[in-house]
């Protein structure tokens, strides 16, 4: 296993750190390893069982780094289960490591809250053959926090899987989720919505594997960002020659509400077979002055009106989530969220 | 042309070649002497050696590019290289006055014969310098400078010193670096208030060589209320070894001026194509890059536009052919600087035979560039199961008001449309070859239309034995 202190930190010439740079989400110092607490667990709805740290697959500095870090793994039994899993993060740094084995048909809603200085999480997962399984991560970290969060799923034979993430919380986050499509006929929706405020820093990394035919990914990112707040959206999609009849999909949208806000958007396509439909696509643009003034005409503030076109745009980012205990959850999160912001 | 050097040259009508008939050639290598001998040998001004030396030195210190396809870009030799060869001792003014070998060059490329039709101007350029020029009378009589690059330096250097390097400055990268340092021929292209060049002036490329270097600079400058459209080709021979094309092509457009600058790059499957085009748009000018890539090894070339003033506009039409062992990394980047600026960039790349096609692009909005408009769309069409095909788009939106789209989509041809065809009575190969033709017709359609006409056979050619 390659050690952090022997790993190179990457320059902002590397895609995957080009608008955040490793020393901006680093705990401390980047030549340094500090004392990292484990996170706080609890869920009423999963039994789960901690055993000894199984590493990440060691790609990147910041996968090389939670592996220095973390000491135990925590296994969520999921099967024929729903319900919810509390993080919470508290102190000066802590870091999780969550592994999902699904064997038959789950949904899990994960909540990130404290008030930890730095969060670093892992979340990995096996969606085995024939397996369904659907996450929602909502990230309501404090607004001093910083995060660090790598996924890692592998989608087997005949796997469904729907990832979902509200992220509006903390005041850096770095998220690198990626996704590979192990065996034919796997499916994978990913759906994201971010909510840039003051000055949020939020960063996702989106990597989707197809290694094999017949698979289907979708990903949809929509992003708001206020005040001085910056989103950043990089996807890598890579299409296997052997992936044939592959049918995959990227989507990111910005919706940029002040002057001093930011948003970068590099839905990225690799495709090395022929039979397939690949296709992504961007879009940026200001809030909509008809629907503006169409909500201010029936007595909203200006204020009350970009909040309910907010919440609709983000909204729309689950709309297509099978599952309806992750969708009502996010979505009441982000409705109580939007409100608190509101009335400051 | 004998039937083992047809066999050579294969499909690509230009993979002929002449005997070699220098009357100067450097020994292969870079080194500072070679850069100053070019320029004491162009007897230059001390302030473009200056400017040669330097790049020189950046040249040398500067990284090769990190991305694109390094393993390729790896295998160029820099010491393998001849940087600077000249095949005739001045400029002629008249075909007949031509070296008979290069003039029988360039009559197989038709290019007297398109002056005589359909151009404003000509230069044609053969390994290192331009070896004919001319300019039509109307237009010299209306100020306009029609120069190869070394003449417009030796007869208007206080134009070329203001402008040279503005756009392109030698530290952008390691290949305008390497440009500046050796640069030879190219156009310079001054176009006076109000002027309008209704007909497209040319420049033809060719290396005839082995183990060319061509390093060609262009500079076009159109002053307030003008408008030309400057058309460049490029072929090489066929040969086992490779050559560099290493151009910089500068494009200023002043105040409501417009530029327009179509290339159709057709160079032998041996030589790397490694070309900075930049051009810079004041307020309420337009530049437009039409831009295709059909031949080539290694193609790396993203055209780009600074939106400069308010009300600028840019236009990129650029469309990738990748055959066998052929990487087009080719794209577009706009930079909106400037309020009310618009842009639109539309790239098409068809992969086949294992062949691959890429997509890079920047779009980006400066703080200062409200109420700005953008479209990308991007189309790849994958002709069989070993080829690839990549997108790499960046969006750096930094100003709420800005409105920007981005599409990319990646397929094959469609059955529906191949079977429509055919019931029709065209073999499988004609229906692919139609559909091809279809596919790029938003790029051939904005050529003049000999250029249309000649892509569209070139294209056909290279469709022969793809079915089957």
């Amino acid at each position: 296993m390659t050690s952090y202190l022997d790993a190179t930190v990457p320059s902002r010439s590397e895609h995957l750190w080009r608008y955040t740079p490793w020393s901006r989400v680093h705990p401390s110092s980047v030549d340094t390893i500090p004392n990292v607490d484990a996170a706080v667990i609890k869920s009423e709805d999963f039994e789960f069982t901690n055993k000894a740290f199984e590493p990440l697959p060691a790609s990147d500095i910041a996968r090389i780094f939670l592996n220095e870090i973390i000491q135990e793994t925590t296994v969520i039994a999921c099967d024929n289960k729903e319900g919810h899993i509390h993080i919470n993060a508290g102190g000066h740094a802590v870091a999780a490591h969550l592994h999902i084995a699904c064997n038959t048909a789950s949904s899990i809603i994960i909540h990130l809250h404290g008030e930890a200085d730095w969060f670093g999480l892992a979340l990995t997962g096996d969606i085995n053959a024939n397996a369904q399984l659907s996450v929602g991560v909502i990230n309501e970290l404090s607004s001093d926090s910083v995060m660090v969060r790598v996924d890692d799923w592998f989608l087997h034979r005949d796997a469904r899987f729907e990832l979902a993430t509200l992220s509006m919380g903390g005041h850096r986050n770095k998220s690198d989720i990626r996704s590979t499509l192990k065996g034919s006929n796997a499916s994978l929706k990913q759906f994201i919505a971010v909510h840039g405020h003051g000055t949020r820093h939020d960063d996702h990394h989106i990597e989707i594997h197809h290694q094999q035919p017949h698979t289907n990914s979708h990903l949809l990112l929509n992003a708001a960002c206020d005040d001085r707040s910056h989103s950043i959206g990089t996807g890598a999609l890579t299409i296997d020659d052997i992936a044939q009849h592959t049918d995959a999909g990227q989507i990111f949208r910005n919706l940029l509400l002040s002057p001093s806000s930011r948003a970068e958007a590099i839905p990225e396509l690799e495709v090395l077979a022929n039979e397939v439909a690949a296709a992504h696509g961007a879009a940026s643009a200001p809030i909509n002055e008809e629907q503006l003034h169409y909500l201010m005409s029936r007595g909203l503030s200006k204020e009350e009106a970009t909040s309910m076109i907010v919440e609709g745009f983000l909204i729309d980012s689950f709309s297509g989530l099978d599952s309806d205990l992750v969708r009502e959850a996010i979505q009441t999160r982000l409705t109580v969220h939007l409100e608190c912001q509101l009335i400051g | 042309m004998t039937q083992d050097a047809q066999d050579a040259v294969g499909d690509y009508k230009y993979g002929f070649h002449d005997p070699e008939s220098a009357t100067i050639r450097f020994d292969k290598g870079l080194n500072e002497k070679v850069v100053r001998d070019i320029s004491e040998l162009k007897g230059e001004p001390e302030w473009m050696t200056d400017i040669r030396v330097k790049a020189y030195h950046h040249f040398m210190e500067r990284e090769m590019p990190t991305w694109g396809n390094c393993d390729s870009l790896a295998g160029i030799n820099f010491d393998n290289v001849t940087y600077f060869l000249r095949s005739s001792d001045k400029t002629e003014k008249d075909w007949d006055d031509v070296p008979e070998d290069i003039k029988r060059t360039f009559d197989r490329l038709g290019i007297p014969e398109a002056e005589q039709k359909w151009l404003g101007g000509v230069t044609a350029q053969y390994e290192s310098e331009a070896v004919y020029h001319s300019i039509r009378e109307d237009l010299e009589e209306q100020g306009v400078l029609f120069l190869d690059m070394d003449s417009g330096l030796k007869e208007h250097p206080e134009i070329v010193k203001k402008y040279f390097g503005t756009v392109v400055p030698h530290t952008d990268n390691k290949f305008s670096a390497l440009n500046t340092a050796v640069w030879s021929g190219g156009s310079f292209i001054y176009v006076p208030k109000g002027v309008h060049v209704e007909m497209p002036v040319q420049a033809y490329f060719r290396i005839n060589a082995k183990n060319m270097g061509q390093f060609e600079r262009t500079l076009i400058i159109a002053d307030e209320g003008s408008s030309i459209h400057y058309v460049e080709g490029c072929t090489a021979p066929t040969y086992s070894t490779d050559s560099l094309h290493s151009a910089v092509v500068e494009l200023i457009a002043m105040e409501g001026a417009k530029i327009r600058y179509s290339t159709v790059q057709n160079w032998s499957a041996n030589v790397y194509n490694l070309v900075t085009k930049r051009g810079v748009a004041h307020k309420n000018a337009t530049v437009e890059w039409v831009d295709g890539n059909i031949g080539s090894k290694l193609t790396m070339k993203y055209p780009a536009v600074l939106l400069k003033g308010e009300g600028a506009h840019a236009e990129v039409i650029s469309v990738a052919y990748a055959g066998e062992g052929q990487h087009q990394d080719a794209g577009a980047k706009v930079h909106h600087l400037a309020p009310n600026t618009t842009s639109n960039i539309l790239s098409k790349s068809i992969s086949k035979n294992g062949g691959r096609s890429s997509y890079r692009g920047m779009l980006q909005v400066t703080p200062k560039a409200a109420g700005c408009r953008s479209k990308v769309v991007c189309d790849a069409l994958m002709l069989d199961e070993d080829s690839r095909s990549d997108t790499y788009p960046t969006m750096e939106i930094g100003n709420s008001t800005a409105d920007l789209e981005h599409e990319a989509s990646v397929s094959k041809v469609s059955g529906d449309q191949l079977f429509y065809l055919m019931s029709r009575g065209h073999t499988e190969e004609e229906a692919m070859g139609m559909i091809v033709n279809g596919f790029f017709e938003p790029f051939t359609r904005e050529l003049p239309m000999e250029y249309a006409v000649e892509l569209n056979r070139l294209l056909e050619l290279e469709m022969e034995g793809s079915i089957g």
